[in-house]
């Protein structure tokens, strides 16, 4: 019996070495770049469909910047493990990382890769206290802006009744951030109550049976606004599943399954948080300053901007050009017409990237 | 009769995690030799250090497989020490007393955990699977859904936070000193003490144990107690070696700690376990996850390559225990 486990273990063994082989012949046409700059790209969640479009904006930067990019991250949201990969990735020796920042254990770590001399930009998510420049929205404010659009659509300042909220990452910063400006903007009115905001998780099944849970607990809710990618989706089959729904769905994010939910008129708002610009221009940054010795080691905010999306209009930031829901909708699965849209930010707003570099307070502003 | 005795007792006999070493180096050799960068000693120390905290946890939860039980709940133990530790430090209590404080409480929340499955008369592994949310829950509210960060520099400037965070320069990080001296603890304890005796006899055969009178309740409570207390550890390890504690930290340790029990070769069935074994697998795990980076291989396959690992783990104890069963 024991040489039949020694057996079994040996065979794990072999399988293990198997795919750790397998695995590298997948990685082998990457390493032989070299002289090129190379600069990691890390995550904090992998097979995220907003995640993905983040990516893909970080992918055009080093098509065009001629550089190797190394995209990593964990399978899910884990300050410690991504910590992990920037580090490995330092350790590496990579020119140069951009990261989201979702924890705040995760700033002495980067710190200590920073003083070690590879400079780190912080996308999506960031933690004050960390010595790098910082690129994302301005996320209270996003969090005031999608509260004042609802607020409209429910009736306005004499507006009466719930509204129910939801976050998908309690705890997460700048969600915390939007949620605050939401309330903020909702306080206007105040015949409205807030139910929530409610865990309403970040995977896609266990979103959609929290906010369908979440509407049935309140059937005469005015509205329910999320703060996280999936919610748009949620509650647009939420309300498709309700004859006669009038409650109106807001939340964030541009992805195709949001897209389709304001469509066909089961949610009503979604912002967007240009995503494509949020992968492009940490890469930018970084090729830039290592190129021409700029030095980035000291924490900054640069906007990312935030795009308000409805069934009929779609505002971009920074003067972009005028946007159709028809052409967004293609924008959202295709990365070749995304980085033809964005030509022009790439060569004015993301090229002139030290002009528009502010203060990190001017985030939570 | 004697005689083929005699010639067995005289052939050497590897250890038993040997396997595993093997397999362990072969993973480094191969890593290294694509990267020879890998192999550099602060890669390699930062590499086991940084996977320490979940080599604690592993070897541990040897004791409760070993008992063929599994916890759910000990990344949310792990995250509420801290946070109370965190917690109660910002408060003002004396450090040493909020890390005392903070490991005190994962061990009440283990034993909670083994009083539940012993009252409930059900597996430990559906109890947890409660225990676990009500643990999140706690520290959820404890800390205020946000990250606790103890930044007064009273507290910063304590040698745990300057040993364990590493302002005080060591060959060796003292984090992974600490983690193998705990090693040799558990080793002791689960194979040359009573105690450990009655966990792998409880598993082996929880009938048969009764029968001896092995008091099996007891031993099953006193192992969750010694679960969240280890994990407690883990917690407050952690805070030091971070300086701060998210309110996700622990949420992925799960199956990184049972894959580094389960390839270390502890079997799930029980009545048999390895405590180095664990921190062997432990660092096979780490060094799958890192070795993808080091080779450039996008991250997809650091979670495809453990999980598969595992579950052809889980597969061959099946196996062998079926046959075991069908011989016996």
């Amino acid at each position: 019996m024991e040489s039949k486990s020694r057996k079994a273990r040996w065979s794990a063994i072999a399988l293990t070495t198997g795919m750790v082989l397998t695995a590298n012949g997948v990685a082998t046409p990457a390493q032989a770049a070299e002289k090129k700059l190379t600069i990691g790209f890390v995550v904090h969640a992998v097979g995220n469909p907003f995640i993905n479009q983040i990516i893909e904006g970080a992918k055009a930067a080093a098509k065009d910047l001629k550089i190797t990019l190394k995209v990593t991250g964990p399978a899910g949201a884990e300050g410690d493990a991504q910590l992990t990969a920037v580090q490995n990735l330092a350790a590496v020796g990579v020119d140069g990382i951009a990261t989201s920042v979702p924890s705040a254990s995760m700033m002495k770590g980067l710190n200590a890769v920073i003083k070690a001399g590879t400079p780190i930009v912080q996308f999506n998510g960031f933690v004050d206290g960390v010595n790098a420049p910082y690129v994302g929205e301005k996320s209270v404010e996003s969090g005031r802006l999608l509260g004042k659009m609802v607020l409209e659509k429910i009736g306005g300042a004499s507006a009466k009744g719930s509204v129910i909220m939801g976050n998908c990452f309690p705890g997460f910063p700048v969600l915390e951030n939007r949620s605050k400006g939401v309330q903020e903007s909702l306080a206007k009115a105040p015949g409205i109550k807030i139910i929530g905001p409610s865990d309403v998780k970040v995977d896609a099944a266990a979103n959609f049976a929290a906010w369908q849970g979440l509407l049935a607990a309140n059937p005469d809710a005015l509205a329910m606004v999320g703060l996280c990618a999936p919610d748009v989706e949620s509650i647009g089959k939420v309300n498709a599943a309700v004859a006669g729904s009038k409650t109106i769905g807001a939340g964030y994010d541009l992805t195709a399954g949001n897209l389709e939910a304001l469509k066909n008129g089961t949610a009503h708002i979604s912002l967007g948080q240009t995503p494509f610009i949020q992968g492009y221009l940490p890469v930018y940054m970084l090729v830039d300053s290592i190129r021409n010795k700029i030095k980035i080691n000291k924490s900054g905010f640069i906007d990312a901007g935030t795009e308000i999306v409805t069934a009929t209009s779609v505002t971009e930031p920074f003067g972009s050009a005028p946007l159709t829901f028809a052409k967004l909708q293609k924008m959202s699965t295709s990365p070749s017409a995304t980085r033809t849209y964005y030509d022009k930010i790439v060569k004015g707003y993301i090229k002139n990237w030290q002009k528009n570099l502010k203060p990190i307070a001017a985030e939570s502003a | 009769m004697p005689m083929r005795g005699a010639s067995k007792s005289r052939r050497f006999k590897f250890p038993e995690e040997t396997s595993v070493i093997f397999a362990l180096l072969l993973l480094v050799a191969i890593v290294g030799s694509l990267r020879p960068i890998f192999l550099k000693p602060e890669n390699l120390l930062n590499l086991a250090a940084s996977y320490s905290i979940s080599a604690l946890l592993a070897g541990c939860i040897v004791y409760l497989l070993s008992m063929g039980e599994i916890d759910l709940s000990f990344g949310w133990i792990l995250n509420l020490s801290a946070v109370i530790a965190g917690v109660l430090m910002i408060a003002g209590v004396p450090v040493w007393i909020a890390i005392i404080i903070g490991i005190i409480a994962g061990g009440v929340m283990g034993a909670i955990n083994g009083v539940l499955t012993v009252v409930m008369r059900l597996p430990l592994i559906i109890v947890t699977l409660g225990t676990a949310s009500v643990y999140q829950g706690v520290s959820l509210i404890t800390n205020k859904s946000g990250s606790v960060v103890p930044t007064d520099e009273k507290i910063t400037t304590n040698i745990f936070f300057r040993a364990l965070g590493g302002d005080i320069e060591t060959p060796i990080p003292i984090i992974l000193i600490f983690v193998v001296l705990a090693f040799v603890v558990l080793h002791l304890v689960l194979h040359k003490t009573r105690f450990g005796y009655r966990i792998l006899a409880i598993g082996s055969n929880p009938e048969a144990a009764r029968l001896a009178g092995i008091p099996i309740k007891q031993t099953k409570i006193l192992v969750c107690a010694l679960m969240g207390f280890v994990s407690g550890i883990g917690g407050v390890l952690f805070l030091g070696f971070r300086g701060a504690v998210d309110p996700t930290t622990g949420a992925n340790l799960l199956l990184p700690v049972v894959a580094a029990a389960i390839i270390g070769g502890t079997a799930l069935s029980g009545g048999a376990g390895t405590v180095w074994g664990s921190l062997y697998g432990a660092l096979i795990v780490g060094v799958i996850g890192v070795g993808v980076v080091f080779l450039g291989i996008d991250a997809v396959w650091s979670t495809l390559v453990t999980g598969l690992v595992i579950l052809f783990a889980i597969g061959v104890d099946q196996i062998v225990r079926v046959r075991k069963n069908r011989a016996g």
